[in-house]
This record gives structure tokens, C-alpha cells and sequence, in this order.
């Protein structure tokens, strides 16, 4: 009988393959797009859980560092003539350097403070953005040229599908890293309860303000691969709340203390807000339906899908703690004395 | 920037401020009773604005007079938050997940308004209040003048109702401290749900202000989002006074800067103080005793 170790392997590798051969066996252009979008979407709620799923910080404003990075990069771009990947490698260390500053003022308050923060800081870039139009070109967009001219549309989705997919690797990595270390031990800590961690030694501040930095340059390498691959930056969609809460939405909803979580989220989240998009066009339905999800998830599965499923394929499963991570089963398959 | 410039800065500012300080004192409520944030406040706001506005093109209606529906109706599904959806939530995790929900209900309730009513502009005007009054050379809109007064007799109420009722002693002793108010023999969970109801009231009230001041769409809710955690902040989280004073007085310099530096600069005001006072005075300017614990 194969251990659940053993069948999660399996379904990691398979998960891959198929990631990996999508955008080749995708049937037409929009599909291939969609792909691209679903596997950005992995990586900015695997960004986001980060802070939200060590440190139990829910930022509703990442889209904020989304949108630096995007408009960042393409401003280098066009108004400097600085070429992509420095571009792309110089706005993220100002998205990093932004998100320290930020982060200095935003963790010094904590729970629905934060929130409140995180929602005034999106706005905030929103506005500066649409106002600063030599700058953003305003409300009519910003276009961001192509990374070379000869690159046809098909193409052009492959190559970003690759580079998503490799930052997804590259954030779902620093997730599993830190998860083992001694920094994700002490940003867990402030999670179940900051005022012990502090107690006990963790430097909260600077654990804090370290992970935030991390996510938002994550999010902010995202954002400028965005603004590169589609070409056109619009204020209103690049730093939208809209955007920030759909990150929390696929984390919570894939479940904010697993690995996969984000992505799982993201890969349901992400075609069922594209499909709501296009089957209904203009209409506001797909805000519906992202209220809607995040309202069950709230309600019904604060923990997320996977550990709702996997409790559903235990069937007779202990029921987790908050602080213990792996069940008396799952302790036992990995040492391999059998169920 | 000239004086009487200014003085009509800072008069529209000031009547805006009515309207910012009636709101915040439902969330202020909220946050009292629940330590609930409400993000969904404004959201209910501007459903208020179009049940007014529709009401109002329906039936005829006096865009004022609608609020003897929507307040009794705001009130009830105000009880009905509090009661299904926000107590249902874990107590340790309720300050995160109750802002979550309550930002679900604001996505769900623009949403629902973009797609009944579309996101087009709406606005309602009334032939009684399209004039202004001259006092010492400042220009003081009819509808801006109604506006903040029934704010200000609402808001007064809502005062009198918490400082001088058995209710608003209840109410008084919940936010203080729930497990005491209940050993004295308060039923908690009803005046939080009251609580709610009223909170939510302010913002029927409000909508019907807002539908006759200035044009409004759905997604505009996002803005006075920002604009009321600004001022609930500044003012002191849990302290209708103090929110009071804080909506009057950011109302005031965004007026000021409003006619001065433009519309960016005047809605970057608010997240200027709210970062400001978060880094200097988290609890707040104006706040009371509660507002020292957070």
C-alpha cells in the first residue's frame, strides 16, 4: 500500500509534468494566456502567504507591490532605456527598499490595523498612479514594449508561462526553506502568539519586516514580468483591491499552512474569475463571485481545501491543533511504521 | 491661495466632515461592540444611495424620506450580520476573519450594485436644494446645509442614545467589558446585535445624504473606505467622540486642500494621517480609554 508520503510525492511530480507541458498542449491563444495568468496568480498568492501564512499578517493591499514592480519596470523601460532583466532587477530592489519602509510602519500594528493599513496603501499608490500621468500615463495606460520585437504572440505567452512557472518554483522553494528554519519557527511563534515570541527572544520587528520585504519583492518580480508579458499597465487594474483580495482568496482557499495551498487556490480561483470574466463580459458578476467564495471560505474553511480534503479521505482523522503541524498519523508514516 | 478661497475650502470641508462623522460612528459601534472593523460600512453606504436613488425614481419619493425604509431595513440586516455571519466566526481568529467577511460582503454588495444598476455615474437632484447661501462671502450649498444637518441631529441621537438610555448603558458596559456586563445581568448578545443594527442605520441615513450631495457608482466605496479608517484611527479606535472630532477636522484640510493642491492631494490626505498617527500615536489623537488597549 502506498504511504500518504509516497502518494503526495506522485501527485507533486505529476503536478509538475502537467504544469510543464501546458502551455504545449493548450488548444488556442486564449488558453494559453489563461495559463499564464493562472500560474501568475500561483505565484502572487504563494508570495502572499509568506506573510500571511507564517506570520498571520492578512495584507489586503499586495497589490500595491504588484503594481511598483509593474510600473517600476516599465518606466525604466520606456523613459531610461534600461534594458528588461536590469529593469525588471532594479525595480524589484526598490520594491524591497519600498517594502522595508512600509513594512517599519505597517507591523507595528497588528490584526485589523494592519488590514487597514495594507487596504490604505493600495489605494494610496492608486491614486498617485492615475495622477502622475507624465509619469504612469494617467487612466490611458501605460504601454510597455515588448522584451524583443520579433517575439509572436504564441511565443511570447511560452516564454513568460516558463517564467512564471520558474518564479512559482522559486517562491514555493523559499516557502519550504523557511518553513524548516529557525526564521519561519519564529515567524510562526508570532503567528499563535506575538506577545510570547517576544517573550522568548524572536526579534518580531525584524523577523516581520523581513518576510514582508521578501514577499513583496516576490510580488513586485511578478508584477514587472506582468507589465512585460501583456504590454499594458492600467491603474485601476494593476492596484486593485480587487487583485490583493484575490491573493488572499486563492491562500485561504487552497489553505494558508500547506505548501501547495496558494497554488491549489489559484489554479480553482483563478480559471473560475477568468471564466466568470469572459462568459459574462463587462458585468460586475466576477466581483460577485469573488465576494461570494471568500465569504464560505471564511465561514466554512478558514483552513483551507486541502486540509477540508484530506480530512474527508482520513475520514476518521485526528482533529489538528493549531500548533501541532503533523498529525500522530502523519508522524507515524513518515517514520514508516505503518498505519 | 486667497482667504475667501480658503474659507470656502474649509466651510465645504466641514459639511463634508458631517457626513464623514456620522459614518464613522456606526463603525465606531461596531468596532465597540464586536472589535469588529467593518469594511463593508461604506459598501452599505452607497447600497443605501441607490435603494434611495431607486425609491426616489420609482415612487416619487422625497430622496429624505426614504430613509423611514431603509433605516428599519438597514437596522434589521444589521442585526442579522451580527447575529449569522460575525458571532458564527472563532473568538481567536475574529479580528482578522470578521475583516475578511465583512470585505466579502463590501465585493459582494459592489458587485450586486454594478450589475443591477451598472457602473455608470447616478445622482439625484432635488429642485428644494440646488441653491446656495451666501454667509460672509462663502458659497453654502442647500443640499451640503441638509445634509450635515440631518448628520449632525442623527449623529446627537445616537450620542444621547449611548450617554442617557438604560439601552445605551448596556451598550456602554458591553464595550467596556463583556464578561462583566454580562455577571451584572446584560444580555451581550442582544445589545451587540443592536449595536450592529444601529451601526448600520447610520449608513441608510447616510446614503440618503450622500445620494442627494454628490453623484456616486459602485466602486466608489473603496475611497470612503480609506477616508473613515482614516478618521477612526486619527480619532482613536472604539471612541465616538473622539472619530467625531477627527471627521470634522480631516474633513476641514481635505476641503483646504481640495480647493487648493486638487483631488489626489485632498484624498492622499487621509492616508498621510492615518500612516502618521500609526507611527506616532497608535491609539489614536481623541480617543478614550478603550482605544489604549489596541
Amino acid at each position: 500500500m502506498m504511504t500518504v508520503a509516497a502518494a503526495r510525492r506522485a501527485a507533486i511530480v505529476v503536478a509538475a509534468a502537467v504544469l510543464l507541458v501546458y502551455p504545449w498542449i493548450a488548444p488556442n491563444s486564449y488558453m494559453r494566456y489563461a495559463g499564464v495568468l493562472v500560474v501568475m496568480y500561483a505565484v502572487l498568492a504563494t508570495s502572499w502567504n509568506l506573510v500571511g501564512g507564517f506570520t498571520g499578517y492578512v495584507s489586503l493591499g499586495h497589490a500595491a507591490f504588484f503594481g511598483l514592480g509593474a510600473y517600476g519596470t516599465g518606466i525604466l523601460i520606456i523613459d531610461l532605456a534600461v534594458p528588461h532583466v536590469l529593469a525588471l532587477a532594479i525595480s524589484t530592489v526598490g520594491v524591497v527598499v519600498f517594502a522595508v519602509v512600509v513594512g517599519l510602519a505597517a507591523v507595528r500594528v497588528r490584526g485589523a490595523s494592519f488590514v487597514i493599513v495594507s487596504i490604505a496603501l493600495v489605494t494610496m499608490m492608486s491614486l498617485i498612479a492615475q495622477d502622475a500621468r507624465e509619469l504612469t500615463g494617467g487612466s490611458s495606460g501605460l504601454r510597455v514594449p515588448p522584451i524583443s520585437e520579433d517575439l509572436d504572440r504564441t511565443s511570447n505567452h511560452l516564454l513568460f508561462f516558463n517564467l512564471f512557472a520558474a518564479l512559482l518554483l522559486l517562491a514555493t522553494l523559499a516557502w519550504w526553506f523557511i518553513d524548516r528554519s529557525r526564521f519561519g519557527a519564529g515567524l510562526k511563534a508570532i503567528r499563535e502568539d506575538e506577545d510570547k515570541a517576544e517573550a522568548l527572544g524572536v526579534p518580531t520587528t525584524a523577523y516581520k519586516v523581513a518576510v514582508f520585504a521578501l514577499s513583496a519583492g516576490f510580488t513586485g518580480v511578478a508584477g514587472g514580468l506582468y507589465g512585460m508579458w501583456f504590454g499594458n499597465l492600467d491603474p485601476i487594474f494593476v492596484f486593485s483591491i480587487i487583485v490583493g483580495a484575490n491573493m488572499v482568496i486563492m491562500a485561504l482557499l487552497g489553505g494558508v499552512r500547506h505548501l501547495f495551498g496558494p497554488t491549489v487556490g489559484a489554479l480553482i480561483v483563478a480559471p473560475a474569475s477568468e471564466y466568470f470574466l469572459t462568459r459574462f463580459g463587462e458585468t460586475q458578476i466576477h466581483v460577485v463571485f469573488s465576494g461570494v467564495l471568500l465569504g464560505i471560505v471564511v465561514l466554512f474553511m478558514p483552513d483551507g481545501i486541502i486540509p477540508k480534503v484530506g480530512a474527508l479521505l482520513r475520514r476518521f482523522g485526528p482533529v489538528s491543533s493549531s500548533i501541532r503541524e503533523e498529525t500522530q498519523q502523519e508522524l507515524r508514516d513518515r517514520q514508516g511504521v505503518g498505519a | 491661495m486667497s482667504g475667501s478661497l480658503f474659507a470656502q475650502g474649509l466651510a465645504l470641508g466641514l459639511l463634508a466632515g458631517g457626513l464623514y462623522a456620522l459614518l464613522s460612528s456606526g463603525l465606531t459601534l461596531y468596532f465597540g461592540v464586536m472589535r469588529v472593523v467593518m469594511v463593508a460600512h461604506p459598501a452599505f453606504l452607497f447600497l443605501a444611495a441607490y435603494t434611495t436613488y431607486f425609491l426616489h425614481r420609482v415612487t416619487g419619493m422625497d430622496p429624505l424620506l426614504t430613509i423611514v425604509v431603509t433605516v428599519p431595513l438597514f437596522f434589521v440586516v444589521g442585526i442579522g450580520i451580527q447575529r449569522l455571519l460575525v458571532s458564527r466566526l472563532a473568538p481567536e481568529s475574529l479580528a482578522m476573519m470578521s475583516v475578511l467577511l465583512t470585505f466579502a460582503l463590501a465585493l459582494l454588495i459592489e458587485g450586486g450594485l454594478g450589475v443591477v444598476a451598472t457602473g455608470s455615474y447616478r445622482s439625484i437632484t432635488v429642485e428644494y436644494a440646488t441653491s446656495a447661501v451666501r454667509v460672509f462671502g462663502v458659497a453654502l450649498p442647500i443640499d451640503k446645509l441638509i445634509g450635515f444637518g440631518i448628520a449632525a441631529v442623527t449623529f446627537v441621537a445616537i450620542f444621547l442614545i449611548l450617554r442617557v438610555t438604560r439601552f445605551g448603558k448596556a451598550l456602554r458596559a458591553t464595550i467596556q467589558h463583556p464578561t462583566a456586563a454580562m455577571l451584572v445581568g446584560i444580555d451581550t448578545n442582544r445589545v451587540r446585535g443592536i449595536g450592529f443594527g444601529i451601526g448600520l442605520a447610520t449608513a441608510a441615513i447616510g446614503g440618503a445624504v450622500l445620494a442627494i450631495i454628490d453623484p456616486f457608482f459602485p466602486a466608489a466605496h473603496w475611497d470612503y473606505i480609506g477616508k473613515l479608517m482614516a478618521i477612526i484611527v486619527v480619532g482613536g479606535l472604539g471612541s465616538v467622540q473622539g472619530a467625531a472630532i477627527a471627521a470634522l477636522l480631516l474633513g476641514a484640510i481635505e476641503g483646504v486642500v481640495q480647493v487648493s493642491a486638487g483631488a489626489t492631494w485632498a484624498g492622499l490626505i487621509f492616508y498621510g494621517f492615518l500612516f502618521a498617527t500609526l507611527l506616532l500615536r497608535p491609539q489614536g489623537f481623541f480617543g478614550g480609554r478603550l482605544a489604549e488597549r489596541f
